[in-house]
């Protein structure tokens, strides 16, 4: 079974995106095997007000009954817009997501915000997990109204130092996964899983080897990058990299382990 | 995307998505009925199968910058990668004004390459085009020894007129100019209001500018994936066609693949990786290329380049 930790439907505002919705993600997801996708709207990242893009996916998720039992909806949240603890209580009791996801670059806010704080938490509290994504797209080709600023890894201790109960997707690592062994620890401390899409995880094999075969989770971040890179890190590894029972974990145990599946 | 009013929503009630293989409790329905929706689906691991069905060549690697030979050759090995197009433009700590004494260095360490992987290696000569002299010597002396192209970093722009000399070599001996390339804002003297890192980087133009003087000779934009912009590349390189493309880089881009094709054609791109072998494979197999048009970017378009010189791999 395979499931795609960091896939994405909507618009892309400096870019026009090939299968940005569930009917062409889900012919994506025919065509190479894919079982489920964890799925948001990146309509989210732009809307002051993200609820309108939640509402969005519920609504398209609801429009085929092919869908319902193939996408995993997480919500995208602003913890410093008004009215998000409604919107996290709407999401979770009507919507059926499973987590969320937050952008702190483009919602313009600290990861040590208060309101940061306290949405993890009550995520926490609701079992739900909690997606950052290192960075959206590529920074040196962007548009230039787009960020000129991209996180890596380490940029996201802090929260996990705040609130280290709480389930973790870190996804699309461009850069970053060369910790020392203290920052290290706390990855492998808490509950996080690293999707596969990003660049900096060149080396699967080896990173394995430093965090744990449990930490690593099959992602695409489509649409912006394509769909088959990430599979082909996991599918590549050799038996002394990651036995059959570790990919097996890496294609969907580590993603069922971390929704609550 | 559904628009949808506030009345819709909450008649929607909650819902529990994924139940496919996940079993009942999350939608209420069992894995049965789901499979009722589906076509049947590729088994996982079924991709490599896919990715070996292919013969290689790939346009843009190195030596000598990071990654150990055997190391190289093992990613080669998994992803069916055959030949690997391989150079070292940059002077040992990263100084790229390098001098004859340097460029010879970075070449043997090529040459090295070569020998021990005969059948893997194919080696690009590194020169800097501001020891003009040297330069021609050294492309000589490289090609003796089996080289089949050259590549340049950004010690000059590709169409500096110290270049002149370089391109007029390659084109008499029928080979292609392998030149780093940049598209971002703030290199290489693209929208300098966001500064001008690598002010020497070729930009799209400074290719085109190449491209009208030398209309004979061949011509290739580094890595699209590379972290230019690369739907100003290829609109910009689109009408030239001595400037061809490899698709190497680390910014594995959605639709890159198909947006190539539709402004160069398919004989115009190459398969590379410039460090990143997954991507590399992936953005292609990820494309809507029809089998031809596979076969053409992983193999066919490098090869017919190298038959130019007589060095085309059978």
């Amino acid at each position: 079974m395979l499931i795609d930790i960091s896939a994405n439907i909507g618009h892309w505002p400096f870019r026009q995106t090939q299968c940005n919705t569930c009917e062409a993600l889900l012919a994506r997801m025919n065509k190479f095997g894919v079982d489920v996708s964890v799925v948001s709207n990146m309509n989210g990242i732009f809307y002051k007000d993200t609820q309108a893009a939640n509402e969005e996916l519920h609504e398209e998720i609801r429009s085929d009954s092919r869908f319902k039992d193939r996408f995993i909806p997480f919500g995208v949240i602003n913890p410093i817009y008004a009215g998000w603890q409604n919107d996290l209580e709407t999401c979770s009791s009507k919507m059926g997501i499973k987590g969320i996801r937050l952008y702190p670059l483009y919602h313009d806010y600290e990861l040590t915000d208060p309101s940061c704080i306290e949405l993890v938490k009550n995520a926490r509290d609701r079992g739900l997990t909690v997606a950052f994504t290192v960075r959206m797209v590529d920074s040196r080709p962007r548009a230039w109204m787009d960020l000129a600023k991209e996180w890596t890894l380490k940029d996201l201790i802090p929260i996990i130092q705040e609130v280290p109960d709480a389930k973790y997707m870190v996804l699309n690592i461009s850069s970053g996964t060369h910790l020392n062994e203290e920052d290290t620890k706390i990855f492998k401390d808490a509950d996080v899983v690293f999707d596969t899409s990003g660049k900096n995880i060149a080396d699967l094999g080896g990173l394995i080897s430093k965090f744990g075969k449990d930490m690593f989770a099959f992602g695409t971040h489509a649409p912006i990058l394509d769909y088959v890179t990430g599979l082909l890190r996991v599918e590549s590894l050799r038996d002394n990299e990651a036995d059959s029972a570790a990919k097996e974990l890496i294609r969907s145990g580590n993603a069922k382990r971390i929704l609550g599946l | 995307m559904v628009n949808i009013n506030r009345r819709k929503f909450f008649r929607n009630t909650a819902f529990s998505a994924a139940g496919l293989m996940l079993g009942k409790n999350l939608s209420g329905s069992t894995s049965d009925e789901f499979n009722d929706n589906r076509t049947s689906l590729p088994v996982p691991g079924n991709i490599m199968k896919e990715v070996l069905r292919y013969r290689k060549i790939n346009a843009h690697e190195h030596v000598g910058m990071g990654m150990t030979l055997a190391n190289q050759i093992d990613l080669a090995d998994r992803l069916g990668v055959e030949k690997l197009e391989v150079s070292f433009p940059i002077a040992a700590g990263g100084k790229i004004t390098a001098t004859p004494d340097e460029f010879i260095k970075c070449n043997d360490v090529v040459l090295s390459a070569m020998k021990q992987y005969p059948d893997r290696y194919l080696g690009s000569c590194f020169i800097n085009p501001e020891y003009g002299k040297e330069s021609l010597e050294e492309i000589k002396r490289c090609m003796d020894h089996g080289m089949i192209g050259l590549k340049v970093y950004n010690q000059v722009k590709i169409n500096d007129p110290l270049f002149y000399p370089v391109i007029e070599k390659l084109t008499d001996l029928k080979m292609i100019i392998l030149m780093h390339a940049h598209c971002g804002i703030g290199v290489g003297g693209k929208r300098t209001k966001y500064g001008n890192s690598q002010p020497n980087a070729s930009v799209p133009e400074d290719f085109v500018d190449a491209a009208k003087r030398y209309p004979s000779s061949m011509f290739q934009y580094a890595h699209t994936g590379g972290g230019g912009d690369w739907e100003y590349a290829c609109k910009a390189i689109q009408d030239y066609p001595n400037i061809y493309v490899d698709t190497s880089g680390s910014n594995n881009e959605s639709n890159m693949i198909d947006f190539a094709l539709k402004y160069l054609g398919e004989d115009r791109v190459f398969y590379g990786s410039d460090g990143s072998f997954y991507q590399g494979v992936g953005n292609i197999l990820a494309s809507n290329l029809n089998e031809s048009q596979r076969k053409k970017i992983f193999y066919d378009n490098f090869n017919n380049i190298l038959r130019k010189a007589g060095n085309n791999v059978n």
